[in-house]
């Protein structure tokens, strides 16, 4: 399979404290990663670095083998149409409707029509099973609501690669089995997607391939079963105190 | 320490100017946001009609009742309709119209775009391809721009009809001699330099309010300083700049 995002090397550092010590990986097409590690261990600020919300320090980040971590702010806006950002919270905006927060990409970078719009919007809505909620405003959902109308602009442009940020964190298990079920729908329509969580059984479900990011570095990469059957006392106890 | 506070705000005068600089380049390059700017003009302006009107209708009254029984003394109560018409229009109302602006706008602004930055929105308006400035600062610039001037001109219109009913009602002046004497004290240039100068007023409450919102990162506690932090510097500057600002002015016009 052709890879479609490689990292090389990456160093990124807060002041004084490195986050990111030579991260190397590479992510093909149609796969699913997981990304996990201890908390504060810079999952979330790795994936924010893929598509420049955060700057790295040094390495490389290719996409279909072209570098973007070198663009500037404005080349990077076609790119963040390809690469879409699931954000842990959502991140809706709080101040439109569930309508203009998924169709505003839409509105952004396409020329399509309004009713041409709300059918898509309806379309992507009914995917996340969020249809009914087409008028309301985001303080009106739930924050399972949330992340699902949060996947679904994020998803609405058609991405290559998605980017979910802890999509299940703080759900309870219905919220969690409706996201990992839509993260799975995206999955069989071929996207691409790296997942960042502490969420175990949720990633043994959804990815190909798991990385374990720690001290900085990779610490573990390898097939799900790889990882449950993995050795290594870091690994089995991360296993198990998750 | 003082060195270090220093520096802190050599680097926010630096990023202010880079954040301006980007702006105007904004303004004038496309894509525009003539929605989100109507929109803004109406949150901005027209939400601020009604204290705009107050105000202006207040430091009229007050004005002409301090000077008619002050000049009174002198014999000097015909000056009234130009002393208060003028002050009005070249600085009472600029004045009184910016700060109350800065107070209602600006921390307004700071506090909305401050919240959007704690919640990830702007990270999100980034992530979805777009550029927070266009979609969120420049619609509030221009917005601030066009509507102080316009703020103003009303405010300093309801002093002088503020000033007429005073001038009537307490000092027993002819109202056809007060308008007569207000028309031939203001001339256009007076109202043209007090547009100028809130178009500036305009500018500077907008981009300080903006460039607070989006150095906002403590949470919800950090959203109220932003608002306070926004008040108070864009007051000082407003206050400054005032002086300057009708020293070119005089130049210019008178």
């Amino acid at each position: 399979m052709a890879k479609i995002l490689e990292l090389k090397n990456i160093h990124k550092s807060f002041d004084d404290k490195a986050v990111h010590r030579g991260i190397t990986f590479s992510l093909e097409a149609g796969e699913t990663v997981g990304l996990l590690g201890p908390s504060g261990s810079g999952k979330s600020v790795l994936l924010r670095s893929l598509i420049g919300l955060e700057q790295i320090d040094a390495g490389e980040i290719l996409f279909h083998q072209s570098r973007i971590d070198t663009l500037k702010e404005v080349q990077l806006y076609p790119i963040r149409t390809k690469i879409s950002y699931a954000f842990q919270t959502g991140a809706l905006f709080d101040s439109v409707s569930v309508f203009e927060n998924v169709a505003y990409p839409l509105f952004e970078h396409t020329r399509l029509s309004e009713p041409e719009i709300e059918l898509r919007v309806r379309e992507i809505l009914r995917i996340v099973n969020m249809e009914d909620a087409f008028h309301l405003m985001p303080s009106d959902l739930s924050g399972g609501m949330q992340k699902r109308v949060g996947l679904a602009r994020s998803m609405v442009l058609n991405p290559e690669v998605l980017l979910y940020d802890e999509p299940t964190a703080g759900l309870d298990p219905t919220n969690v089995e409706m996201v990992i079920e839509v993260i799975d729908r995206f999955k069989k329509k071929g996207i691409s997607g790296i997942f960042v969580t502490h969420d175990i059984p949720a990633a043994k479900r959804i990815c190909d391939r798991i990385l374990i990011l720690r001290e900085g570095k990779i610490a573990f990469t390898g097939t799900v079963h790889e990882f449950e059957s993995s050795p290594d006392p870091f690994i089995k106890s991360f296993l198990t105190n998750q | 320490m003082v060195l270090g506070r220093f520096r802190n705000d050599m680097r926010m005068v630096g990023e202010v100017m880079v954040l301006t600089r980007d702006c105007i380049v904004c303004i004038f390059t496309r894509p525009f946001y003539l929605g989100r700017l109507f929109e803004q003009i109406i949150n901005l302006g027209v939400g601020s009609l009604s204290i705009t009107v107050v105000i202006g209708v207040v430091t009229g009254l007050v004005m002409t009742l301090q000077f008619g029984y002050g000049l009174a003394k002198f014999g000097g109560t015909l000056y009234v309709p130009a002393i208060v018409s003028l002050s009005l229009v070249r600085e009472l109302a600029p004045i009184f119209t910016s700060l109350l602006i800065a107070g209602r706008i600006g921390s307004g602004i700071s506090a909305e775009i401050g919240a959007m930055n704690v919640t990830q929105q702007i990270d999100a308006i980034r992530a979805l391809g777009t550029n927070p400035l266009r979609v969120l600062v420049v619609p509030r610039v221009l917005a601030a721009v066009l509507s102080l001037p316009l703020l103003t001109t009303l405010s300093a219109f309801m002093g002088i009809i503020g000033g007429l009913a005073i001038a009537s009602w307490e000092l027993n002046m002819p109202p056809g001699f007060y308008v007569n004497k207000v028309l031939y004290t203001i001339k256009l240039h007076d109202v043209f330099g007090a547009m100028i100068k809130t178009a500036f007023f305009g500018f500077v409450i907008a981009i300080l309010a903006c460039y607070r919102g989006f150095q906002t990162s403590e949470g919800t506690q950090g959203v109220g300083t932003a608002a306070k932090w926004v008040v108070v510097r864009t007051s000082i500057v407003i206050l400054i700049s005032d002086f300057f600002l009708s020293k070119l002015l005089i130049l210019i016009f008178d």
